[in-house]
């Protein structure tokens, strides 16, 4: 079967049309057609099914004999004198389409359109045979306002000048105060304070750090404290899983068999430093296509860019498939995919069975950088096992250089500790065997005959276990020591593909030039030599100052990470199904400053960072909440839950158990090659860390738990948003499970052992965990429940009152507020 | 004024009230409250159905031995299907190999149901089979996964999920949807995962495969340290901080769901055990089950589990047995899964009957697909997606009714084909949700459980 991501039926038909396409027209047929196919074909199809249709579906006319039997889209419509492979009988039954849609035809007629094709589809009508094709007028469709050129628009006027005190806050500002609307009061320092320090770098303040601020919550402080969290090595780890999300970043194949990727983490931690390095965004996105392409001034750059590669390996893969050519191309397909909607906000792999039903990229586009992805060996590894028919390589980064090799044997020692043991049943069965025949002689009685015939087969099954595992397919080239195993690509025997016909591997059409995306080309493209395969050229042609969409989507994405929502709400689709810019002005201002500015990523955040706009409160205000309830116009800081890592982080951090070193590798490392659900038990993957959870094994189908509860995107599919769900597996999680308990436990001796006053005791929790002191009546109620639970406690218990103070530190990271950002 | 009446709203809430009236109150004092996404829903038009037991046979029952009667096997026996019907269904090397097991008419209805199956047999005119069962592919993997989720090539919502998100759930203090036993390879946790809907969508797994139930634990249910006593003083000072908050923070409707889900959570702590254990059924329906009788104990406490579960309202149960895959040893393996299975699901047709619930709880049983009628193993059958049985029981549809068939050897559908898209279709719809407007808008477009396929089999509708 064919791909279908966009919903299209698509039918393998296997006979051709030019075999059967002589229909005996006699006068009868004719007639027959006359009297009972034409009328209904008129009535019931036309209206969507012929050239005169306002819009004809599925490709399919049925005013024409040819085109009746060419078919649309999913196939043939009449295939003369077969019923069988005829999609309009089948249609018109209701078995598989359902034609005409409203309602079946009366089983009388049907029966007449089954005989009329058993007759061979007698049928007199001429006529042209190409349904018009739809022909997209590039001009016109330019005009969607995500294709249009970035512009550098002046920023408004605006009335109250001292509120705006950059760009960023007129263009905001100018669209209030045009619906007569004022933003809320600024956040109190606190609010702010923490509120920066989850969005830069993903941890809470500690104490400490929020004393020095609300000490000194100067304009100018602000910047400093700004510029510092910049700085710090944990802002790569926090914006680098921001970016992990949109490109389906997860350390197996997922699918029907789960192969570990025990190399990708390599990639995690390219991602992590890039954002640490502030690597100028269209080189990191050129890195992440075509690194292996550019050229590296040392051999640590050359094995970085290789790694940087891994995008568009790290995708899931059915290593079940047996069609080869249907595995290439769903490669090709899910690195298109991760290309346009990661970097161009659309969604590019719409048109691989057909153009795009609702932007203009036609098929033949997605076979032009179907061509680029064709010309280009991609290394994914895998371990051969039973189940895995499409085994890959890897990349090895040697110290002269990169170069493929092959990956050894899933579960390695156990296959070999497994082949070493049936030698040695082999040994003993054979000398069985042996003893059996000498015994039985010419004639053996009923037993032994029996026993030598088991004992043949066995020493049969056992010859094939005894046999080492292979290691790949190909003989591995040699590898040295402490030379490292990646996931990536390289060039491989450029040239262009063609069209799969309705998207089936192996229906091949005319063939396309390797190219880009016409749409999204508004100036000269770079031309794709034929030595080449079009990966640099198509970074060249994303990152090119013409390009509408690369700094747009790129700088949306920004923008949603600090305000909880894109100035384009759907952040992946900036195409006719997308939302529209709340603030289009300030969108093209962000892009243009950021090509300005060289694509510099943390620039960027800190001049959205260091906008009023970014300061503002959350307070209500009922006139704006009637004009705006969704606060489109961004008159308050929206209420934002954080993310999983944020949480758990966070629950680490006011324990004191962080440890906020790089995590090194990936627990996936650590287990290697294997079939997660056969060699690897999915539970080896739940081990306790008290790394960032960026650190995490992000293994498909079997994501961390803590991540899990609150709203872990599925890595196998690329993801802009995070969803926020609110359920009681989330309560049952903060209440229950172990890792909560015990950091709860932490939290408390860290309390304990600070002081001895109950109340200071307090006072720490609460800035722990919620970067604020307690009210007045919240310390009474804690002072009564530490109080009350030390008394029910056992008296051995109860002298450091542990069990009461870890379930009141337990309450402060269960709580909203904890999990809340205003 | 609305501040203090939002606060007592709350303040009821942590003394149990329920959360339908909190909706209910709380709608007027507020513009936008939090919406419970698990909150029952009105489906598309009436409903034959309300829940659904999916008992999952992985690894593809042997059709032609169970539930589709082949008396032409006999007559044809040891020839190729290409002998037997002149030159179709050719398959090289292959034998047509009778049934070892005899068929006997059951019921009213007269529906053949063979040996291995004396149980389920006694309620043949309960039961649909759709002898005209198939699916895209043979290969386990992919074909186990389209069958939960519609789709081999994508990770996409599974069928539980989607009736989630349709209809929400009856009982908030359980979840919505359970997964007994789910197998941990073949698609794993995507097999009731919820990939592109709300995550609250997807299924809870209770124990795993070569896991004894009764050894079976939901995860994060109990408190190791603390009596439900003491809990539940701790959660009252969580609840008045989330208040306060809730009070400082009147526009943030989500402050309401969090103090929701701790109360739910702390209920559900008590009814999921509650439910789990079966101590408070009588010795007659633990016999019934065959629960504490070797081969059909574990089997038995599964099918008592989706019984309990469904009864305490649970939209979605799923139940897996493993290892239908006799390629060999066929007599004598499907002939323990059919012991360990057949008492179990029997006695739940019939506990569900007398408890009048089989009218509206649609059960159905099946695997990922059949089995070849042509063998090369004499002792064993392959795969086969072209045609193989599935049956439904309850749930609106007619019963005593063989819908469907096989050619006469049981080698493919040929007569009212029921595709996997049309199991999901013909499902939705028996629960009152028509399967082209169940969409889910994701990457730019709508998304359903049957793609653009799926036919409902009217004809199976009682």
């Amino acid at each position: 079967m064919s791909k279908r991501p966009c919903g299209l039926l698509a039918m393998v038909v296997v006979l051709s049309i030019g075999a059967t396409a002589v229909a005996a027209d006699d006068p009868a047929g004719i007639e027959f057609f006359e009297k009972n196919i034409r009328p209904v074909l008129v009535s019931k199809c036309y209206s969507c099914h012929s050239a005169k249709s306002k819009k004809l579906k599925g490709g399919l006319l049925l005013d024409t004999r040819e085109a009746t039997r060419r078919g649309g889209e999913s196939g043939h419509a009449v295939v003369p004198g077969n019923l069988e492979d005829s999609l309009l009988i089948e249609s018109l039954r209701y078995e598989g389409l359902e034609m005409p849609p409203k309602e079946q035809l009366p089983e009388a007629v049907i029966a007449k359109f089954e005989k009329w094709v058993k007759m061979g589809a007698p049928d007199p009508r001429g006529g042209k045979t190409d349904p018009a094709p739809r022909v997209i007028d590039f001009d016109e469709a330019r005009k969607f306002w995500s294709f249009q050129p970035i512009g550098n628009p002046q920023p408004p006027k605006v009335a109250d000048g001292k509120w705006a005190e950059s760009d960023i806050d007129r263009f905001v500002l100018a669209r209030l105060e045009a619906k007569n609307l004022k933003p809320v009061a600024d956040a109190d320092p606190r609010t702010l304070v923490r509120r920066a320090y989850f969005d830069l770098v993903g941890l809470p303040p500690t104490p400490e750090q929020v004393d020095e601020f609300v000490a000194d919550p100067s304009p100018a402080a602000f910047a400093k404290l700004v510029d510092r969290l910049l700085e710090s090595p944990q802002f790569g780890e926090r914006w680098g899983r921001h970016w992990l999300d949109v490109v389906r970043y997860g350390e197996s194949t997922g699918m029907e068999r789960n192969y570990s990727y025990p190399h990708a983490w390599r990639y995690r931690d390219y991602v992590i430093a890039s954002f640490n390095a502030d690597k100028p965004f269209n080189r990191f996105l050129t890195e992440q296509v075509a690194g292996d392409l550019m050229p590296a001034e040392s051999i640590s750059q050359r094995h970085a860019q290789t790694v940087a590669t891994g995008l568009l390996a790290i995708g899931t893969k059915s290593l079940n498939e047996r069609n080869r050519e249907k595995f290439a191309m769903d490669i090709v397909d899910d690195q298109i995919d991760v290309t346009t909607r990661a970097f161009l906000g659309l969604t590019g792999a719409c048109a691989r069975c057909h153009d795009h039903k609702f932007d203009p990229i036609p098929n033949k586009d997605y076979y032009a950088l179907a061509g680029i992805f064709r010309s280009t060996a991609t290394y994914y590894g895998t371990g051969s096992n039973r189940g895995n028919r499409q085994q890959g390589q890897l990349l090895a980064l040697a110290a002269d250089g990169v170069r493929p090799v092959a990956t050894k044997a899933a579960g390695g020692k156990k296959n070999n500790a497994a082949s070493k043991k049936a030698a040695n049943q082999l040994r003993a069965a054979r000398k069985r065997l042996e003893k059996v025949k000498k015994q039985a002689g010419e004639n053996p009685n009923v037993k032994q005959a029996a026993a030598i015939k088991r004992t043949t087969a066995q020493i049969k099954r056992l010859q094939r276990l005894a046999k080492p595992q292979k290691a790949g397919k190909k003989p591995a080239a040699p590898v040295g020591k402490n030379v490292g195993l990646a996931m990536g690509v390289a060039d491989s025997n450029p040239k262009d593909t063609q069209i799969r016909i309705r998207g089936n591997a192996d229906e091949r059409g005319e063939t396309v030039p390797r190219g880009f995306l016409t749409i999204a080309t508004l100036g000269d493209a770079a031309k794709i030599g034929d030595a080449a395969s079009g990966r640099l050229e198509l970074a060249q042609w994303m990152t090119q100052e013409s390009n509408p969409l690369t700094a747009r989507v790129a700088v949306n994405r920004t923008w949603q990470h600090l305000f909880g929502r894109g100035i384009v709400r759907t952040v992946n689709n900036f195409g006719a199904n997308g939302e529209r810019p709340t603030h289009p002005e300030l969108l093209d201002h962000l892009a243009s400053r950021f090509v300005a500015s060289n694509w510099s990523v943390k620039q960027l955040v800190r001049s959205i960072v260091l906008s009023h706009a970014y300061r503002l409160g959350s307070r209500p205000n009922a006139k704006a909440e009637e004009v705006d309830p969704d606060n489109q116009l961004l008159w308050k800081a929206n209420h934002r839950r954080l993310e999983a890592e944020a949480i758990r982080d966070a629950i680490l951090s006011a324990s004191g158990q962080l440890d906020s070193a790089p995590g090194e590798k990936s627990l996936v490392a650590t287990v290697g090659d294997g079939d997660i659900g056969r060699s690897i038990q999915p539970a080896r993957f739940a081990i306790d860390s008290v790394k960032r959870s960026v650190y995490l094994p992000i293994v498909r189908s079997a994501v961390p738990e803590a991540l899990r509860v609150f709203d872990f995107p599925e890595p196998s599919i690329i993801s802009g948003q995070r969803d926020v769900t609110t359920v009681p597996t989330q309560a049952l999680f903060m209440m229950n499970n172990e890792f909560v308990l015990q950091q709860s436990r932490h939290m408390a001796k860290r309390v304990i052992d600070n002081t001895a006053d109950n109340s200071d005791r307090v006072k720490l929790a609460y800035r722990l965990a919620l970067c604020r002191e307690p009210a007045e009546a919240e310390m009474q109620r804690a002072i009564d429940f530490i109080e009350q639970t030390s008394a029910q406690a056992e008296a051995a218990e109860a002298k450091d009152n542990m069990k009461a103070w870890s379930g009141f530190c337990q309450v402060l990271l269960a709580s909203a507020e904890f999990r809340y950002i205003e | 004024m609305l501040q203090l009446s939002r606060r007592e709203v709350l303040q009821s809430i942590s003394c149990g009230f329920g959360f339908t009236a909190f909706a209910g109150m709380a709608a007027e004092a507020a513009q936008k409250e939090f919406q419970n996404p698990l909150a029952p829903k009105q489906p598309h038009f009436a409903a034959r159905a309300k829940r659904v037991i999916f008992l999952c046979m992985r690894g593809g029952p042997s059709h032609v031995d169970t539930f589709d009667y082949k008396p032409m096997l006999e007559e044809y026996a040891g020839k190729s299907p290409g002998e037997a019907s002149g030159g179709l269904n050719n398959q090289k090397g292959r034998k047509l190999k009778p049934s070892p097991w005899a068929f006997k008419q059951h019921g009213e209805s007269g529906l053949p149901i063979s040996e291995l199956f004396p149980h389920v047999a006694k309620h043949a005119d309960d039961l649909c089979l759709l002898n005209g069962s198939h699916t895209t592919l043979p290969n386990h993997p992919q074909a186990l996964v389209e069958l939960h989720t519609g789709n081999f090539q994508f990770v996409r919502p599974s069928v539980g999920a989607w009736m989630l998100y349709g209809l929400g759930t009856e009982n908030q203090d359980l979840p919505g949807f359970i997964t007994i036993k789910p197998p941990a390879r073949l698609g794993g946790a995507q097999n009731y995962g919820s990939a592109f809907l709300p995550a609250i969508y997807q299924g809870t797994p209770i124990g795993q495969t070569r896991q004894a139930l009764k050894d079976a634990r939901v995860q994060n249910l109990a408190n190791p340290q603390l009596t439900a006593k003491a809990q539940r003083q701790q959660i009252d000072l969580l609840q008045s901080l989330n208040r306060d908050l809730a009070g400082r923070q009147p526009d943030n409707s989500q402050i309401d769901g969090v103090i929701q889900s701790y109360e739910l959570a702390f209920r559900m702590q008590s009814a999921v055990p509650k439910l789990l254990d079966l101590s408070s059924e009588t010795e007659e329906s633990l016999n019934l089950y065959g629960i504490g009788n070797g081969p059909t104990d574990d089997f038995g406490r599964q099918c008592l589990l989706a019984r309990r579960f469904v009864e305490a309202g649970v939209r979605y149960v799923e139940l897996t047995h493993e290892n239908w895959d006799q390629h060999k040893s066929l007599k004598a393996r499907l002939g323990s899964n059919c012991k360990a299975t057949d008492q179990p699901i029997a006695a739940l047709l019939a506990d569900l009957k007398r408890r009048d619930m089989l009218k509206d709880t649609l059960v159905i049983w099946g695997g990922e697909f059949g089995r070849t009628p042509a063998v090369r193993n004499d002792d064993g059958r392959d795969h086969n997606s072209a045609g193989f049985t599935m049956w439904m029981a309850g749930g609106g549809v007619k019963g005593g009714l063989r819908y469907g068939a096989t050619d006469d050897f049981g080698i493919a559908a040929v007569e009212d084909k029921f595709h996997t898209h049309d199991l999901h279709a013909t499902t939705l719809h028996l629960l009152g949700l028509d399967h082209t407007r169940l969409t889910y808008r994701y990457a730019g477009r709508d998304f359903r459980l049957t793609d653009v396929f799926g036919r409902v089999a009217e004809k199976i509708i009682a």
